[in-house]
């Protein structure tokens, strides 16, 4: 029988092989076995799992919220998880949390709650449990607190809320002479003024007066769209087995609206959420619609920046909104002394908020918005109105941050956005494609 | 030895060399059984429940998820963008590829640097390409407009024009993947024997008569085998789509790949899903099926 000649000058024969393989094996599955645990076990400390979707600036903050909380918890570690935003981290966390194995702890929108909890995905908080570390409901403010309920139960624990704001160049528009006694933008409260407030900045500017790129994003051009139509103080209400409930004409005035900004004057034809930041980064627009979070990326650029919140042009003040929530994910065997450290950590990470707002988050906690060190953070302290008229998505199982809905509405409104098509058509594929939505069975 | 052996036993019965062939082949049929027969058959029950991620409904509701799918104009539609996708890439990536491996053919100096500027390219991760390619088509910043534009042609809006995107897609999938059926395409001409060529230049022939009346035909085997693995490669399209423009514009580029994880994930039906696929799979087997009649008819 043929030999195998591994090794020159020493033959091993096919049995020898296979015992070996077979040793080589269980040594393999010896050593999986003692790999569990950790040493931290060891030591008395509990590892305590949490998923964000923080990253980049915001994901730095987030890191030194967590080292200092474990630096103030010896019995505690908390171990972060960075996954990226919109669908891998939301499929990843709700198949983690189908399979009963999910962190002990994870960062969620606000507005995907209503996706999670009626399917038992995450656990309620229990109130009295965060109030014996000096957190309760009043120290929320009355929007948010109320976004964090479903079904009179507390499913998610407000980090921050992140409004879409408008940024401006102040250089710019003291040029244009557009600028308040104050200092700050002054105030216009139609669709033409600020138009033409556009139009003098870009006459200083010679490129564009507004920055605000949106192709190919649906979140981009959703933030937009659901600011303005708020502002017609119209509401959307989506029931599954019932078309949507829409105000058909305030949406298709927003929608023409923002048609309207493409013009290469007031703000340029086509441009991607890159584009836009950078145009106004080097000075070649004089404002910027986008979230709060940018306003790292925009101070490390060295502008003369302020921000406000996006102009009341239909009567009734609104931004659109979200929150990164604390969420308890539904775990096949719940570790108590893990939940009781979960209770502490976000408690802690809460209180010591502060530093969030320095990416631009308004707190969710209000004693850290009413202290004089969050009101001397500027331009935060211009835009930290928003948290009162701030806007959440319609709720849905399928709606939110990040949602396939955002890019349903991508795909039926950008060629409105580029003048290929008409709103009132753009808009009634997407009304169509909702209620084919909101007719199919309900999977949560 | 071992053929007047088997003769001689009967067919099936365990003898200690047949146990060990098992051994050996044990540690694929393991994950063969547990992540391919298993998921199959899995996945085919599942299409018949309701299933939902969140585990919701698992009852058995016969074929109303097909049904529902027959009539869902979002499979369709995507079916129909994996389908043109398939055709307009499988075109040129065979096409592109016996070119190349024909230029390289002709005795180019520096063989080895054609060799590895061919091929590197599809060594790369789909995530870099679609990076690459991404800001290579930016409409205001990108590389590719402005160098139309240096030579006057207007801004080409590459992934947000429903018209343009899945050609850009092709662009970017020729450029990666061509290097494999080129380096396919090329050892199979270098195994052509040389004395056919010579025989033919003695007869007169030219380079162009040599190419088509011996490399072509002698290619044949190759090229059949070539276009069965592209179409099988583009219908399962997904990653550079996904991650150049997710689906966009309009839907325009969203292949069913991509639907069958929306529906199934984001949208958390893993029973419609599953459908899907298997309407998807019913399709690829048909279209193995009919390349591989056509593979027996020609070689037979």
């Amino acid at each position: 029988m043929k030999q195998f000649e591994l090794f020159p000058g020493k033959q091993l024969s096919r049995r020898q092989l296979l015992t070996g393989t077979a040793a080589f094996g269980s040594l393999l599955a010896a050593g999986a076995l003692t790999g569990c645990g950790g040493n931290a076990q060891a030591a008395g400390v509990r590892d305590i799992g949490f998923w964000h979707l923080l990253s980049g600036g915001d994901g730095i903050k987030m890191q030194a919220m967590i080292n200092s909380a474990n630096q103030a918890n010896p019995g505690f570690k908390v171990h972060p998880t960075v996954l990226a935003w919109g669908p891998p981290y939301y499929t990843k966390l709700a198949m983690a949390s189908a399979g009963g194995r999910p962190p002990e702890v994870a960062i969620m929108h606000a507005s995907r709650v209503p996706g999670y909890a009626p399917g038992g995905l995450i656990d309620p908080w229990d109130l009295s449990l965060l109030a014996e570390h000096g957190v309760t409901g009043a120290d929320f403010a009355p929007r948010i607190w109320e976004k964090s309920q479903q079904d009179g139960k507390v499913f998610s624990i407000a980090l921050d809320s992140h409004p879409f704001v408008m940024f401006y160049n102040t250089d710019v528009a003291s040029k244009a002479g557009v600028l308040a006694g104050n200092g700050q933008l002054e105030e216009v409260a139609s669709p033409q003024e600020f138009m033409d407030l556009a139009r003098e900045m870009q006459k200083v500017t010679k490129a564009h007066g507004l920055s605000f790129g949106y192709l190919g994003s649906g979140s981009q051009m959703w933030r937009l769209f659901y600011t303005l139509y708020k502002q017609h103080g119209a509401d959307i209400t989506l029931t599954p087995g019932q078309p949507m409930k829409v105000d058909r004409d305030a949406a298709i005035e927003s929608l023409e609206f923002m048609a309207s900004l493409f013009d290469d004057t007031i703000a340029a034809k086509s441009g991607d959420i890159s584009t836009g930041i950078a145009e106004f980064a080097r000075g070649d627009s004089g404002m910027l619609f986008s979230g709060v979070w940018e306003l790292p990326t925009l101070k490390k650029a060295g502008l003369p920046v302020d921000a406000a919140t996006i102009p009341t042009l239909y009567g009734t003040p609104a931004a659109y909104a979200d929150s990164h929530s604390f969420v308890l994910p539904r775990q096949l065997n719940v570790d108590e002394a893990k939940r009781r450290d979960v209770y502490k950590f976000v408690s802690d990470v809460l209180k010591g908020s502060l530093s969030w707002a320095e990416a631009g988050h308004i707190p969710g906690y209000q004693p850290v918005v009413q202290s004089q060190a969050y009101k001397d953070l500027t331009p935060q302290a211009h835009y930290a109105n928003a948290a009162d008229v701030i806007a959440y998505d319609p709720e849905s199982w399928f709606s939110g941050s990040g949602s396939d809905w955002q890019t349903y509405f991508a795909e039926n409104v950008q060629n409105v956005l580029l003048g290929r098509d008409k709103a009132v058509a753009g808009w009634g594929a997407f009304e169509e494609r909702t209620n084919h939505l909101l007719s199919m069975p309900n999977p949560v | 030895m071992s053929s007047s052996l088997a003769a001689r036993r009967k067919p099936g019965s365990l003898t200690r060399s047949n146990l060990s062939g098992w051994g050996f082949a044990a540690p694929f049929l393991v994950f063969f059984l547990v992540f391919l027969v298993w998921p199959l058959l899995y996945g085919l029950y599942m299409s018949l429940t309701g299933k939902s991620l969140t585990g919701a409904n698992d009852s058995l509701i016969g074929f109303a998820n097909y049904a529902e799918a027959l009539a869902d104009a979002g499979m369709w539609r995507s079916l129909g963008n994996t389908l043109y996708f398939t055709v307009i890439s499988t075109v040129p990536l065979v096409l592109v590829a016996l070119v190349m491996a024909a230029l390289l053919n002709v005795g180019l100096p520096a063989q080895w640097l054609w060799r590895l500027s061919y091929f590197a390219p599809y060594l790369l991760a789909s995530t870099v390409v679609s990076l690459f390619f991404t800001w290579m088509y930016n409409p205001q910043l990108g590389l590719i407009n402005d160098a139309l534009s240096k030579i006057g042609i207007p801004k080409v809006a590459w992934l947000n024009d429903p018209n343009v995107a899945m050609w850009a897609i092709v662009i970017a999938t020729l450029w990666w993947t061509v290097g494999f059926n080129f380096l396919l395409y090329l050892a199979a001409m270098q195994n052509i024997p040389h004395q056919h060529y010579e025989a033919a230049s003695l007869d007169g022939a030219g380079a162009w008569r040599q190419f088509f009346s011996i490399t072509l035909p002698q290619l044949t085997p190759t090229t059949v085998m070539i276009v069965l693995l592209q179409i099988l490669a583009s219908l399962k399209i997904f990653d550079q789509v996904y991650q150049m423009t997710a689906g966009g514009p309009g839907g325009s580029t969203r292949p069913v790949v991509q639907y069958i994880f929306e529906t199934g994930f984001t949208g958390y039906r893993l029973g419609y899903s599953a459908a899907i696929s298997y309407i998807f799979f019913g399709l690829i087997v048909l279209v193995s099926v009919m390349q591989f009649a056509v593979t027996r008819r020609r070689s037979a």
